[in-house]
């Protein structure tokens, strides 16, 4: 082979070399992810909130015992935390505690069912949009207490009131979470669709609605959050043997006894509800979604 | 070193067009703010041809794929294409995020209703074909921006071309329509990009229609190439990159012509 001639693999340009670049850029630009240690994610997530909570519990037995307040306005951590427990150790507090969250729960799906529809309904068609979209955005901002009156006189004082507050607390977030989660899907992806021939309904199931889940996700915690609060209102003030015994009437009750430990254990089991179902439902599911989608910040 | 001289010569194409524009005018708004975008455009594309449309912003490049594609209609005027519907590529990928690279490309046979394992092959077929061969389990987001573009390739091939010749359908070398599909990539990427184009141009045999505002990416690419002027879009003048032509004189060529239509507008 004469030495001023190359071959067709050495010289630059020719597809082996193209392909060569093609891998070597692939290698380069391929976003590495960086996964953060278990321990680590362990100390930045986990420490810091039970550092607090043991922070808080240690101001407050510090206040309790220089006793600037009355037993009564101010019972110390060891009485609630006893009050809570007594009230483990002879089933009544699981009672309780089923007994609201039975109803939240049922509540929330049910407002979910209801929601959704008219989610969509808000979203893809512009007449009902512009009809409903406000009243939705605004029922958001009214306290779902101030539903209870009206129930009470609509349904009187049975689980149809309970369950109407709500609904009328957890129904507009659920739904303005999927408006809002439909509206910031980019607009490329359903032309993109469309382009590869997708049908009216094909493009709703699968692209629109997978596109729209994390803020239908945010609507849905939203909603729960709704869902709890507006049920603990209802509960506080429509009590009622017929309506069984659960926490906001467990917190009524302590304050008709004006036992102030009561009222706080009260306070502290519908604090940790609350979290505990957004801990154990709403923030895995959160994650995993925006993970999938290369969305998740933080650990 | 550009892909033109390497080019062998394509063979004589025969039969009707792939994609046959007719007097396509496009006018958007209506009364004293109506703006033409596009004014009497002729445009035939023989099946297997790439050709490039070039032209500088507001010529309404993008406006005429969009008609070809089949997701505007013109004003008046006729599009008419061999393939039931081209495919469209865009700048941005546009991959669905929330699936794999396998998915991304399987979803225009899944819209098709064509059954799971066989669209599965297809998509590891045109994944390999586009150099993404074991990446198919991988998300978005875990790819770079011209591997996201590879993606998009390998699925606006899949809306094109079906099951290709292994389905059972008839083997359908396709219409792909490509918006500045490399603008939004850096310099090398797009090189590369460019040359793995040809590559599965030349692999498969697909007509193409690729907008561009890049002379040397349109004289490096196309077999032929078509200069529209700015508001309103008509064809000023084609050229054909044969393989015996200069590219550099080429290039000077065009972007005379480009830049008289855009000095136009100064006056």
């Amino acid at each position: 082979m004469p030495a001023d001639t190359t071959t067709d693999e050495q010289r630059p340009g020719t597809p082996d070399d193209a392909a060569d670049v093609g891998r070597g850029l692939d290698a380069l630009d391929t976003p590495t992810e960086q996964r953060t240690p278990l321990w680590k994610r362990f100390l930045t997530g986990v420490v810091p909130p039970i550092v607090a909570v043991v922070l808080f519990v240690v101001v407050w037995q510090i206040l309790w015992a220089s006793a600037i307040w009355p037993e009564f306005k101010l019972p110390s951590p060891q009485a609630v935390f006893g009050q809570i427990g007594t009230q483990l150790a002879d089933g009544q507090a699981l009672s309780i505690i089923w007994t609201s969250i039975s109803r939240a729960v049922l509540g929330f799906l049910l407002a979910v069912v209801i929601a959704t529809p008219i989610g969509l309904l808000v979203a893809t068609v512009p007449l009902v949009r512009s009809a409903i979209g406000p009243i939705l955005t605004g029922l958001q901002s009214l306290p779902s207490v101030a539903w209870v009156p009206a129930a009470v006189l609509w349904f009187g004082l049975n689980d149809q009131t309970i369950y109407f507050v709500v609904l009328m607390g957890a129904v507009p977030s659920i739904a303005n979470g999927l408006v809002s989660g439909i509206d910031q899907v980019p607009p490329l992806l359903p032309r993109v669709g469309f382009a590869m021939g997708a049908s009216r309904s094909q493009s709703a199931r699968l692209i629109m609605l997978p596109a729209a889940l994390p803020g239908f996700l945010g609507g849905l915690k939203q909603g729960w959050a709704f869902a709890w609060r507006s049920l603990m209102a209802a509960e506080i003030i429509a009590t009622s043997p017929s309506l069984g015994f659960g926490l906001g009437a467990y917190l009524n009750q302590g304050q008709s006894l004006s036992d102030m430990s009561s009222v706080m254990a009260a306070i502290l089991l519908i604090l940790v509800v609350g979290i505990g179902v957004e801990l154990i439902f709403f923030r895995p599911a959160e994650l995993r979604v925006l993970r999938a989608r290369g969305l998740a910040t933080g650990p | 070193m550009t892909a033109t001289l390497e080019r062998s010569t394509p063979d004589p194409r025969t039969g009707p067009p792939a994609l046959d524009v007719r007097g396509v005018s496009k006018v958007f708004g209506s009364g004293t703010d109506a703006v033409v975008a596009l004014d009497g455009v002729d445009l035939s594309v023989a099946p297997g041809e790439f050709v490039c449309l070039l032209g500088a912003s507001g010529c309404g490049k993008s406006t005429l794929l969009n008609l070809v594609a089949g997701l505007d209609r013109p004003t008046s005027g006729t599009v008419e294409t061999s393939a039931a519907r081209p495919a469209v590529m865009f700048q941005e990928a546009a991959l669905l995020p929330w699936l794999d690279a396998g998915r991304n490309v399987e979803l225009p046979l899944r819209l098709a209703g064509i059954g799971r394992s066989a669209r599965r092959e297809r998509a590891h077929e045109l994944l390999a074909l586009v150099r993404l061969e074991g990446q198919a389990d991988k998300r978005p987001h875990e790819l770079s921006g011209g591997m996201r573009q590879r993606v998009a390739l390998a699925r606006a091939l899949a809306a094109a071309t079906g099951l290709g010749e292994g389905g059972t359908t008839r083997h359908e070398p396709g219409v792909l329509l490509m918006d500045e599909p490399f603008g939004a990539l850096d310099a090398i990427t797009r090189d590369v990009l460019q040359a793995e184009l040809l590559r599965v141009w030349e692999a498969t045999g697909t007509t193409v229609l690729f907008v561009t505002h890049d002379v040397r990416e349109s004289v490096r690419l196309a077999e032929r190439v078509v200069l529209l002027s700015s508001r309103p879009g008509r064809v000023v003048r084609e050229w054909a990159t044969a393989s015996d032509s200069d590219p550099e004189e080429l290039h000077g060529d065009i972007t005379g012509e480009l830049r008289e239509v855009i000095s136009a507008h100064a006056r």
